[in-house]
């Protein structure tokens, strides 16, 4: 049930936003398929969101920094996964990928005056 | 407000936002390492201050609010702010121009209650720490400042944000605010407050928040100990108007936007509208205070119809001035170069 609330909704009750009319983004966004699919939304999504992943474009080296990193933070990866899961982020998510497109989660009528 | 991340919590301003002198606070950045604490009790919430002191002192929220109250308005920018304009690409929140805002921060000074806690000579840098829900083994987020930082009379305890007690998102109940730094030493939620005798060791002040001593080539590694941490941001400008890739129609164009400079004053933005041959001085907004942003505003005429290159570029008073071209480092801290946007006139 939880995934159903989208995050403009839920931003907006914790902000006191009201929800943009633009699509509004599901709470937990999904990583693209692949066969390390599974395994990476266990690996990584128990501390994050998916989002976080979603928006890097990063060589294949900066990932396997990363992908250590993270394993020395707790993220529960099988050494045997390890250079697939590599793999699946950096052909994912490397530079050459179209930029991200994050969503947005509230009104844009700031208020206030403008100029000086 | 761009979501950047859900969990943890990571909200990006959009630019066109920055066209007031202090931000309202649901439009302000948020910026979080970790989550947000599960249980924020004012009554129960207690500050501890202990380290390199005479007397270490536990402090109530009540206690707090008997101090004398100052005032700082300040811009905070996140030192990652526009780190996804940067090439090649580095890893973390890829920000763009937005994680930034202005707000009248308000409590007592850091160093009265230091001298409330009796300094010992031996203490040297102010280490702090927040309530944030550590997950997995990720290290706690602490991080330290300098003494001479910790004992500036603008170095607030702050409870209050642009005249209301902090939100949740922005460390309610109390706040470390580092004026002029990067938003990362403003430590939220803050617990625990510890005199030491060098800089804190850990990841949030090491590898963590450094930058290279010289600089380097777009994409080259460097060394730790070639690296110093992050303090005081850099001169910048971002231009909140019009908005990139917008149609404007033939008359008068008012550009507009905002320009700070960390510890330092702004003493010019300039605006180029023929990509950077020729730059034309834009007036700077009458609100002002010695952290804050400047808005400013420039009256533009184009000449005929077509696409334009609207750039702006700030300088300081310490004589620093925006890049062309941004100053590359593998963590994407501090991006300030020459801001810019593609409109069209018809």
């Amino acid at each position: 049930m939880f995934r159903k609330i989208s995050a403009v909704a839920l931003l907006a009750i914790t902000t006191g936003l009201p929800a943009q009319k633009s699509a509004p983004a599901n709470v937990t966004a999904d990583l693209p398929a692949g066969a390390m699919q599974t395994r990476a939304t266990t690996a990584c999504l128990e501390c994050h969101e998916a989002r976080i992943i979603l928006q890097q474009r990063l060589s294949k080296a900066a990932w396997t920094k990363e992908v250590d990193k993270m394993t020395k933070w707790g993220a529960v990866v099988d050494p045997a996964d390890r250079d697939a899961l590599i793999d699946y982020l950096s052909t994912n998510f490397s530079p050459d990928k179209p930029a991200y497109e994050p969503p947005r989660t509230a009104n844009k009528n700031a208020s206030g005056k403008s100029g000086d | 407000m761009i979501l950047r991340s859900f969990r943890f919590v990571d909200l990006e301003s959009p630019v066109e936002y920055f066209n007031t002198w202090l931000t309202p606070v649901p439009h302000f950045f948020v910026r979080n390492h970790m989550h947000e604490p599960i249980e924020l009790d004012a009554s129960g919430w207690r500050l501890s201050l202990g380290g390199e002191v005479e007397k270490p002192l536990t402090l109530s929220l009540a206690e707090l609010f008997k101090l004398e109250t100052h005032s700082v308005v300040n811009t905070l920018e996140c030192a990652g702010n526009g780190r996804s304009l940067q090439r090649p690409q580095v890893p973390g929140i890829q920000w763009g121009k937005g994680a930034v805002g202005t707000a009248r921060f308000s409590g007592p000074r850091l160093h009265d209650i230091l001298q409330r806690a009796g300094l010992k000579p031996s203490g040297k840098h102010v280490m702090f720490r927040g309530l944030d829900e550590v997950p997995g083994k990720v290290p706690p987020f602490i991080r330290s400042i300098p003494i001479e930082k910790a004992l500036d009379a603008d170095t607030l305890i702050a409870t209050h944000m642009s005249g209301s007690p902090l939100t949740k998102h922005h460390g309610f109940p109390a706040r470390a605010l580092v004026p002029g730094w990067i938003g990362a030493a403003s430590c939220k939620w803050l617990t625990e407050i510890k005199v030491l005798d060098a800089e804190f060791v850990g990841n949030f002040m090491s590898p963590g928040y450094r930058l290279p001593n010289q600089p380097v080539k777009p994409g080259d590694a460097v060394k730790p100990e070639d690296t110093h941490a992050v303090t005081a941001l850099s001169v910048k400008s971002v231009i909140s108007g019009p908005i990139d890739s917008s149609s404007l129609k033939m008359g008068k164009v008012t550009v507009h936007g905002a320009a700070w400079a960390g510890e330092a004053d702004i003493v010019k933005v300039e605006i180029s509208t023929d990509g950077g041959t020729t730059w034309n001085l834009a007036k700077l907004g009458r609100d002002q205070a010695h952290y804050a942003w400047r808005l400013w505003s420039y009256d533009w005429k184009p000449g005929r119809g077509g696409d334009y290159s609207i750039q702006s570029r700030a300088t300081d008073s310490q004589g620093r001035v925006q890049p062309e071209t941004p100053v590359w480092n593998p963590s994407g801290y501090l991006y300030n170069a020459v801001d810019q946007v593609n409109v069209h006139v018809s």
